[in-house]
């Protein structure tokens, strides 16, 4: 099978400077012109480089803290990269407990413009527009500003619009924590169905189990280093073995 | 660059369809959420033009003829670049959900916005065209040569797009960018030729008005709408480019600054 890109990072990798005094107006940067600020660094991600192919699933998996959200922010394009380059062949959607949408837009224009964002026509959301509402149980509330939802709610309407609009390439972060357990069980169930078919994904999960179904390929992070990409198995059994280090 | 960028904006078609939906909601927002609805955005350029009416025909009697409609296609000019520049200073940061989970193109971000501006722009302008054909006494009525509002408007929005792009990128390494911008319009405001006589403005302040993008396209406008004559050509084109010049600062800038802002904001 020849196999088209879809990911392709080249000697990446990602620095924070934290700083602990606030220079961030012009005032505070005239007076402390000769004082400059205490920076902390935070190296993220460490140099890597890898390729992900179209249609695959792959698996990221690490501790908390060893960069796996700054790494999916990264290759989703949401923050530049210090070194290296980054080639994204496709637009992409970040999920972590639901996608972009504005607090101050109701449930109908939100819908409207994060499918827009991923890549819709406005026909092609009018068709898709009663499907979304009712995977996210949200059919009398559709004309209500979403910062009245619970956060349940605003969530529900998060996956239901990634699952019914999806993205060339999507990077699923600990999706499956969305809502109660009988959306959860929805959630799978949409999962295992045809969402993710002939799309590129790279889920972030705790869960081995989930993992282990789905992905093809896993990478295992440790302190912002890439130590190991390819078989899943083996991934998750670095992964087991770190957590009980 | 840029022409790259808007084909390949158009290539892909729902581009101008997005353009035009952020627009729509972004002047929904603006208009619907207040009491008064859209009718506030044909009030306050009305009332302004009263205030600046009677204070400087009124008493300070500096006799424009028709000075009502001389105001007016000023300060829908002048409320345009203000509201397109001094309304998006914070626009990385309000605008945040749009670009932090996909690789959406900024700058769209800012020509929907501004497009809602226009949206505005073109009510009020209908307004000025009905005042000055029917109600304005000194009219001498529209001519063909109104129609050079549409590329003054151009030029207009592609200068309020640069300043905004420069404004709300320095923002994000520079908060109080907000508080500087305000005091330098206020400044501004009395540097353009809004409601003096275009004469006693020359006068004072000789060659300004190739300094001051602003006051150029506010004489060319009243040329084309007022004088029924061509703009100033000269003039039209260094003003243009200036919204060019301060375009590439703004488009560098917001690659510069601006990449950064999903984790700075």
């Amino acid at each position: 099978m020849a196999e088209t890109l879809a990911i392709q990072a080249k000697a990446i990798s990602k620095t924070f400077h934290i700083s602990e005094d606030s220079h961030n107006t012009v005032k505070h940067r005239l007076f402390n012109l000769f004082n400059p600020p205490r920076m902390k660094k935070v190296e993220a991600l460490k140099t890597m480089d890898f390729d992900v192919f179209k249609g695959e699933c792959v698996g990221l998996l690490g501790r908390n803290g060893c960069g796996k959200s700054t790494l999916v922010r990264l290759l989703a394009g949401v923050y530049p990269t210090d070194t290296g380059t980054i080639n994204i062949y496709g637009n992409t959607l970040l999920m972590n407990l639901g996608v972009g949408m504005s607090h101050q837009l109701t449930a109908r224009e939100n819908i409207y413009v994060s499918a827009s964002v991923l890549g819709l026509k406005i026909k092609e959301i009018d068709k898709i527009f009663d499907e979304i509402v009712e995977f996210a149980e949200l059919k009398e509330f559709v004309d209500t500003k979403i910062k009245y939802f619970s956060s349940g709610m605003v969530a529900r309407l998060g996956f239901s619009i990634a699952v019914n609009a999806g993205a060339d390439i999507m990077f699923l972060d600990e999706i499956f924590a969305v809502g109660d357990m009988k959306f959860q069980e929805k959630a799978v169930k949409v999962f295992e169905s045809s969402w993710i078919q002939g799309k590129t994904v790279i889920l972030v999960s705790h869960g081995m189990e989930t993992i282990r179904r789905y992905c093809n390929r896993a990478a295992f992070m440790k302190n912002g280093s890439l130590v190991y990409f390819g078989d899943t198995e083996t991934a998750i059994q670095m992964y087991v073995d770190d957590n009980h280090e | 660059m840029i022409i790259g960028i808007l084909t390949d904006w158009f290539r892909r078609s729902n581009k101008s369809e997005r353009l035009w939906l952020l627009a729509k909601i972004e002047f929904k927002l603006r208009y619907y959420e207040n009491k008064l609805g859209l009718l506030w955005a044909l009030i306050k350029p009305l009332m302004d033009i009263a205030i600046y009416y009677v204070v400087f025909q009124t008493i300070m009697k500096q006799n424009v003829p028709a000075f009502a409609s001389y105001l007016f296609i000023g300060l829908i000019l002048w409320n345009f670049f203000v509201e397109s520049t001094t309304g998006t200073v914070q626009i990385l940061y309000a605008k945040k959900y749009l670009y932090e989970y996909s690789n959406m193109n900024k700058l769209e971000i800012y020509v929907s916005t501004l497009l809602s501006n226009a949206i505005g722009f073109f009510f009020n302008f209908i307004m000025f065209l009905l005042f000055y054909n029917l109600l304005e006494k000194g009219s001498t009525g529209s001519t063909l040569y109104t129609l050079w509002i549409v590329p003054l408007f151009v030029n207009m929005y592609i200068l309020s797009l640069a300043i905004a792009l420069i404004l709300s990128n320095i923002y994000i390494i520079a908060k109080d960018i907000t508080q500087i911008w305000m005091v330098f319009t206020s400044f501004l405001f009395f540097l353009s030729p809004i409601f003096y006589k275009l004469d006693t403005f020359k006068a004072a302040l000789p060659s300004f008005d190739y300094l001051n993008p602003l006051a150029g396209i506010i004489i060319n406008a009243r040329k084309a709408t007022m004088e029924g004559a061509n703009p100033d050509f000269k003039l039209f084109l260094f003003d243009f480019a200036y919204s060019i010049f301060f375009l590439m600062m703004g488009m560098l800038l917001l690659n510069k600054l601006g990449s950064k802002a999903a984790e700075k904001l």
